[in-house]
């Protein structure tokens, strides 16, 4: 039977055309699908690049862990970590002033969460700093050259994160909460808790790697 | 279709080639002449693999055909515009390739163990090879080959010769890219890699001549990276051994780090070395893993005329 | 902080100096005065006919998807010619480099082309063909096709649509430029490593060729969040999973492998990068470095890339063949079940690119078995297009003799194919021309069945149809040249043939690089022939004006509305009943029932902002590759400004008021359709 024919037609009542604008598309939902995908994309190239550590990893063999738990200062990261994770949790503080629609909370929460986020960046920095200073350089060898730049790509998504919630903090002083402004802010949240779970795998294997496991 | 049938079907479709010729032997189809066990039992599979595609591919080109034909506007086939689904048909269409890609995975892993490199299934246990087997050591430089036969202390430049009808065993590294050794009436094609050692194995069934080469691209020097194969018989062998052992050159780390530099074997420079000093494999393998690194100069890359006038120049002056 | 080059560098002009430019070289002389002459004409007739200002109103900044889409298709368009002449150039210079005596011209020892000049050649043909070529086409048809297919007005993200194209316009500008300035990389499209390393590869042309594939790498990632959200989001009232038309699920499935693969390239690409600029070892053959993660990391985006490619396609063909064989598609179901397959299997086979790599012959094993295992799932395509126009009414117009051809190819692709899976016969000739030739099958099955689709839509995007006479001498000369050209390739391949030849030692080869000349003038009479297609149908414009149903027999919503698409695709959103929606409402005598009063329309309105940032990227790429660091810098610095300054624009909406709508309805309410023939 034809697929065209399944469905029988009554001439006079059968609807042929939406009328109203736009057929009632909901635009928060198709702006945040956009989103995910978006940060899907960014989970493939970790997952690349944390791909690339293990075969790098590999390659080093031993050194690998004996290199990581002598060079990288794990209770550093840890305290990275607390920071981080008060950021979210001030950007957490923020969406939910957002459901309040109470402008003052979410800007509270926002510049908490950027503050946080500007001090993980230069605590992290001053740490790579310390190393650099030793010698150890992402171009000593190939397990080197990966850490490193898992931990630098990490700490651009956290200053594109920071400058985002700036802008963010600019538009709402001027338009308040507009659809744009709602959107927007929904979305970091989403980015900014994504960046949050990418530091714990780095944490887990880059700075435990070679304590623990 | 018959096994001769493809093999026919192919000859006749390179007739032309075999016209130009007239009744040259060689007709340049190294594929479709295996002259090693390796190659043979790979020209074996392939025509299994081929002859079990083409009974799927030719009737279903022949459906295609018969279907656009039959029932052309204005042909003699009924129309039935509603008719869009049959489960007979969907089971078939399922069916049928799933069986055969069965079928072709069993040949293919077969296959794939009887001529692993590393130790093909098909010397070892068909011993159809007699014999100690030889072990030639092949460095890829840019742009030359290196075959040392560490067992003789010797090496040769761009020609490997070796006994028809005993196992030859490789190892192969490169100096500075990635390089793909092949014989193609001998054996497949295996990588040569920097820092990195492979293996290969191969037995000549006659004694001739063979062309092998680098399948991989290299640099501006791979089309000249071609090596002459002589496969001779086991006496012919120990005198050109002897000979070679009397060859004034020999090869020492230092004097390799000369001989790895780039150079585009236009004129095919072949030489010998009468001694090559022992590990030498090996000591590249290190040297490569440790970050030495061959590098090319700018001027074989962006102005090439110029420097190829030069090199030209050069080997007219007696230098390589 | 970063590695030492070898030549010259300063601070202000980094590495570019006057030597950078070719003028030594007649070949590229005369490409350079012929591209300056096209150039020069093109300006003069934009200033002479005024056109700068609607050119700029109406394409440059518009975010309008159609006219994205025939910028993309134009693109790609320009960018296959271009391809065409490097294909010209290899097989030009393999006819004549043969055999140990043949002579050299312009400096060559062999041939006319230096080594790594004909490296280049291929590098960029193989590039563009992919990249610049078919990929802009495939996109620009999904682009067109997508939204008018699923009743919808633009795509989810009109603006991201516009940036796709212009970052993906950038990056093809870069491989332009790299002709005229430097020179672009030399080892293959793919790149190999450690080749490409500084050592080895010391000038800028990788670097062109990293940038240039990385920006279109974005460009192509962005276009593929937009059509998927736009098919997952802003389908019709009534449009159900299992009532979207074919074409539209192949655009699902495919940019669904385009969004989870091409980050992956991006990472392949930069951590070349990381190594050529900052002198890192990620994949170096020493020093812990580890030159096979590239080709895992690239193969990883480049095998599923090849069924990006080739699933457009199979949704052309597709919609091509029930159209034209006046019945629905066979098996739908079936169909959509095994584009996902494809796309499924794609991601665990990738290991068949370098079967020759030594791995353990069990690793050999599984990726050979899981390579075959795509034959399934496309010979159930091939089938159902078979019992498509089993008990049809089959015509041979234009559109549908590109999608039979294309079904041919894939039978011959498909078959080679499988028997580069078969692992101990692809040690043989991995990385000879039988692999070539296989491809080229499959490419040109993706060439012709975008040939197919724009004949198919062309009248639907422009309002008339393309003539056919000079059409279908392109089709047969196309078909000629193909033969003539891969027939004899294919048995260079049984011969052992290797790719990617400067010169062929082997003088028992020439008869049938001789032959596959012949085959290449044949493609070049076709492309005259394309040309007077397109001038004689630009000419007869008037007179092959069509109504909104030129091909009378087609099935889905995009047919409907009128030719051309007015801005808006449908006055009204349409409401959704059946598969194959447009035929239903034939058959039910409903497709003239049109609407009364009409409402104000949403369109977001235009923009220059993505022209800006697409000009931005390209002096950014184009500072990295020559290492000027303040230009880069800057360029940076200005993209990241542009796009927060964007971020504060208030009013990115217009409106068209009801009564332009209704002008526009009105005036096209004869053309809408004539009842279904036959
Ligand atoms: C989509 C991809 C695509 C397409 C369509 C083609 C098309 C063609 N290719 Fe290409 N090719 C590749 C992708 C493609 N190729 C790749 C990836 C490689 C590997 C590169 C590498 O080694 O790294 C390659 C390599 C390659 C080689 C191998 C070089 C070697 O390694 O030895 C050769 C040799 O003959 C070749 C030839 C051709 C020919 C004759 C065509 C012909 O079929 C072309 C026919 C096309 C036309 C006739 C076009 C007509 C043009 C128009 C209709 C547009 C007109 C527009 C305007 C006027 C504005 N190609
Ligand atoms: C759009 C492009 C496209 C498509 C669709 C394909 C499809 C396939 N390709 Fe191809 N391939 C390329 C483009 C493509 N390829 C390119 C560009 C390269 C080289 C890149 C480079 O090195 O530069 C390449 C290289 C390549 C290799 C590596 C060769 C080498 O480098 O040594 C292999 C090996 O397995 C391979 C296999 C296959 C297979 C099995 C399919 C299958 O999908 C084919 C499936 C189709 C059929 C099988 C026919 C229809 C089916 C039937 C009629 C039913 C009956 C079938 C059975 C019983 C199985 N391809
Ligand atoms: Cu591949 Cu070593
Ligand atoms: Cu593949």
């Amino acid at each position: 039977m034809s697929a065209s024919t399944n469905t029988r037609a009554q001439p006079g009542s059968t609807v042929l055309w939406e009328k109203g604008d736009a057929a009632g598309h909901d635009m928060l939902g198709t702006r945040t699908f956009g989103f995910w995908l978006y940060m899907l994309t960014d989970a493939m190239v970790y997952a690349a690049l944390f791909a690339a550590f293990g075969v790098l990893a590999h390659n080093a063999g031993l050194t690998s862990k004996s290199m990581l738990a002598s060079v990288f200062d794990a209770q550093a990261a840890y305290r990275d970590t607390i920071v981080l994770f008060t950021s979210v949790l001030a950007y957490g503080y923020a969406m939910v002033a957002l459901k309040k629609g109470s402008r003052g909370g979410v800007a509270i929460g926002t510049a908490v969460a950027m503050i946080l986020g500007l001090v993980f960046l230069a605590m992290v920095g001053s740490d790579l700093e310390r190393l650099f200073s030793q010698g150890i350089v992402p171009q000593l060898n190939g397990f080197l050259s990966i850490v490193f730049t898992l931990i630098i790509y990490h700490a651009l998504h956290i200053i594109v994160g920071a400058l985002w919630m700036l802008v963010m903090l600019m538009q709402m002083g001027r338009d308040g909460f507009t659809s744009n402004v709602v959107y927007r802010l929904i979305n970091l949240r989403i980015f900014w808790h994504f960046q949050a779970v990418i530091w714990v795998l780095l944490f887990v294997f880059v700075y435990l790697q070679g304590k623990i496991i | 279709m018959s096994k001769r049938g493809i093999k026919g079907a192919l000859k006749a479709l390179c007739a032309p080639l075999l016209l130009t010729l007239g009744g040259c032997a060689k007709s340049g189809l190294f594929l479709l002449e295996p002259q090693g066990v390796i190659s043979r039992v790979t020209y074996h599979y392939f025509r299994l693999d081929v002859g079990i595609m083409l009974l799927i591919i030719i009737p279903t080109a022949l459906l295609a055909i018969f279907a656009m034909w039959r029932y052309r506007k204005g042909g003699r086939g009924d129309y039935r515009p509603e008719w869009s689904h049959s489960y007979l048909i969907e089971a078939v269409v399922w069916g049928i390739p799933l069986i055969t890609v069965g079928v072709l995975s069993y040949l293919s892993i077969k296959a794939i163990y009887e001529v692993n490199p590393y130790n093909p299934g098909a010397i070892s246990s068909k011993g159809s090879a007699s014999g100690k087997p030889l072990d030639v050591d092949v460095i890829a430089t840019d742009w030359r080959w290196l075959f040392i036969y560490p067992g003789q202390k010797i090496a040769s430049v761009d020609r490997l010769v070796i006994p028809a009808g005993v196992p030859v065993r490789f190892r192969l590294t490169s100096t500075s890219v990635v390089n793909d050794f092949i014989i193609p009436q001998l054996v497949g094609m295996i990588d040569v890699m920097p820092g990195m050692r492979t293996k290969q194995t191969l037995v000549a069934d006659r004694v001739g001549r063979y062309v092998g080469y680098s399948a991989d691209y290299s640099g501006a020097g791979l089309s000249w990276m071609n090596f002459e194969t002589k496969a001779v018989t086991r006496a012919q062998f120990a005198r050109w051994v002897k000979k070679t052992q009397a060859a004034p050159q020999a090869l020492t780390y230092a004097g390799f780090n000369r001989f790895a530099k780039p150079y585009l074997a236009v004129y095919h420079h072949r030489m010998v070395f009468g001694h090559v000093q022992s590990g030498l494999l090996d000591h590249v393998v290190e040297e490569v893993m440790s970050g030495k690194v061959w590098r090319t100069p700018m001027a074989m890359t962006e102005n090439m005329v110029r420097y190829m006038k030069k090199q030209q120049a050069n080997v007219k002056a007696g230098e390589y | 902080m970063f590695v030492h080059l070898q030549g010259p560098w300063n601070p202000v002009w980094g590495r570019l100096s006057l030597q950078a430019i070719p003028y030594q070289n007649p070949i590229l002389l005369g490409t350079f005065t012929f591209a300056m002459i096209a150039a020069l004409a093109i300006v003069g007739a934009v200033v002479y006919f005024r056109a700068g200002p609607y050119l700029w109103r109406e394409w440059f900044t518009t975010v309008d998807h159609k006219k994205i889409g025939v910028m993309y298709c134009l693109l790609g368009l320009v960018m296959l010619f271009r391809g065409f002449a490097d294909a010209l150039m290899i097989r030009t210079q393999q006819a004549i480099a043969v055999g140990p005596h043949s002579p050299g011209y312009l400096g060559a020892l062999h041939g006319y082309l230096t080594p790594f000049h004909i490296g280049q050649v291929y590098t960029a043909h193989g590039l563009i063909m992919v990249v610049f070529a078919a990929t802009p086409l495939l996109v620009g048809i999904m682009n067109i096709v997508v939204p008018l297919q699923i009743g919808a007005r633009d795509m989810a993200y009109p603006y991201l649509n516009a940036l796709g194209f212009w970052l993906t316009a950038a990056a093809g500008a870069l491989v332009m430029l790299s002709l005229f300035v430097g020179n672009f990389a030399h080892g293959g499209w793919y790149g190999f490593l450690p080749l490409f390393e500084l050592p080895y590869s010391p000038g800028v042309g990788v670097d062109y060729w990293m940038w240039a594939f990385q920006l279109s790498a974005v460009g192509t990632t962005m276009g593929s969040i937009n059509l998927i959200a736009t098919i997952v989001k802003m389908r019709a009232p009534g449009m159900t999973w299992m009532r979207m038309p074919i074409f539209t699920w192949a655009s699902l499935s495919t940019n669904l492998i385009a969004l989870t693969s091409f980050p992956v390239l991006m990472v392949s690409l930069a951590l070349i990068g990381l190594d050529r600029y900052f002198g890192t070892h990620f994949y170096t053959a020493g020093q812990g470095g580890n030159l096979m993660l590239y080709n895992d990391l690239f193969w990883v985006w480049g095998h599923p890339e090849v069924y990006f490619l080739i699933l457009p396609a199979f949704g052309m063909m597709s919609e091509i063949i029930p159209t034209f064989s006046e019945k629905t598609l066979f098996g739908y179901a079936t169909m959509v079940v095994a584009s996902f397959a494809i796309g499924g299997v794609s991601w665990g086979v990738w290991l068949h690119h370098f079967f020759t790599m030594a791995a353990e012959p069990s690793v050999n094993s599984f990726y050979s078995v899981t390579t075959m295992l795509v034959g399934i799932p496309t010979g159930v395509k091939v089938f159902n297009w078979i019992f498509t126009m089993y008990r049809g009414r089959v015509r041979f117009e234009l559109p549908m003799l590109w999608a039979l051809l294309a079904l041919f190819l894939l039978l011959v692709g498909g078959m080679t194919g499988m028997m580069n899976a078969f692992a101990t016969s692809d040690y043989m000739w991995h990385n000879g021309v039988f692999v070539v030739a296989h491809f080229h099958m499959m490419v040109l099955l993706i060439a012709a069945s975008i040939f197919g689709g724009v004949e198919y839509w062309f009248p639907k995007v422009f309002g008339f149809k393309l003539e056919q006479r000079w059409g279908k001498w392109f089709f047969w000369f196309m078909v000629l040249g193909t033969a003539w050209v891969f027939v004899p390739m294919f048995i260079l391949g049984f011969a052992g043939m290797t790719r990617r030849l400067d010169y062929i030692p082997v003088t028992q080869w020439a008869p049938y690089l001789r032959v596959m000349l012949v085959g290449m003038a044949f493609y070049v009479m076709a492309l005259g022939f394309f040309v007077a297609h397109l001038y004689v149908s630009l000419r007869d414009r008037v007179k092959n004006r069509v109504g909104a149903d030129p091909w009378g027999t087609t099935r889905n919503l995009e047919w409907m509305t009128h030719s051309p698409v007015p801005a808006y695709n449908f006055a009204y959103i349409p409401h959704v009943h059946a598969r194959d929606e447009w035929a239903w409402r034939k058959e039910h005598g409903m497709a003239s029932l049109g609407n009364e009063s009409f409402e104000d329309i949403h369109m977001p309105r235009n923009t220059g902002v993505p022209v800006l940032l697409g000009g931005l990227a390209f002096v950014l790429c184009f500072a990295l590759v020559w290492r000027i660091w303040w230009l880069a810098a800057a360029g940076l610095g200005a993209v990241v400004l542009v796009i927060i300054l964007r971020s504060f624009a208030r009013d990115t909406d217009e409106v068209i008021p009801a009564k332009t709508v209704a002008g526009v309805e009105g005036g096209a309410q004869d053309a809408l359709p004539a009842p279904a023939r036959g």
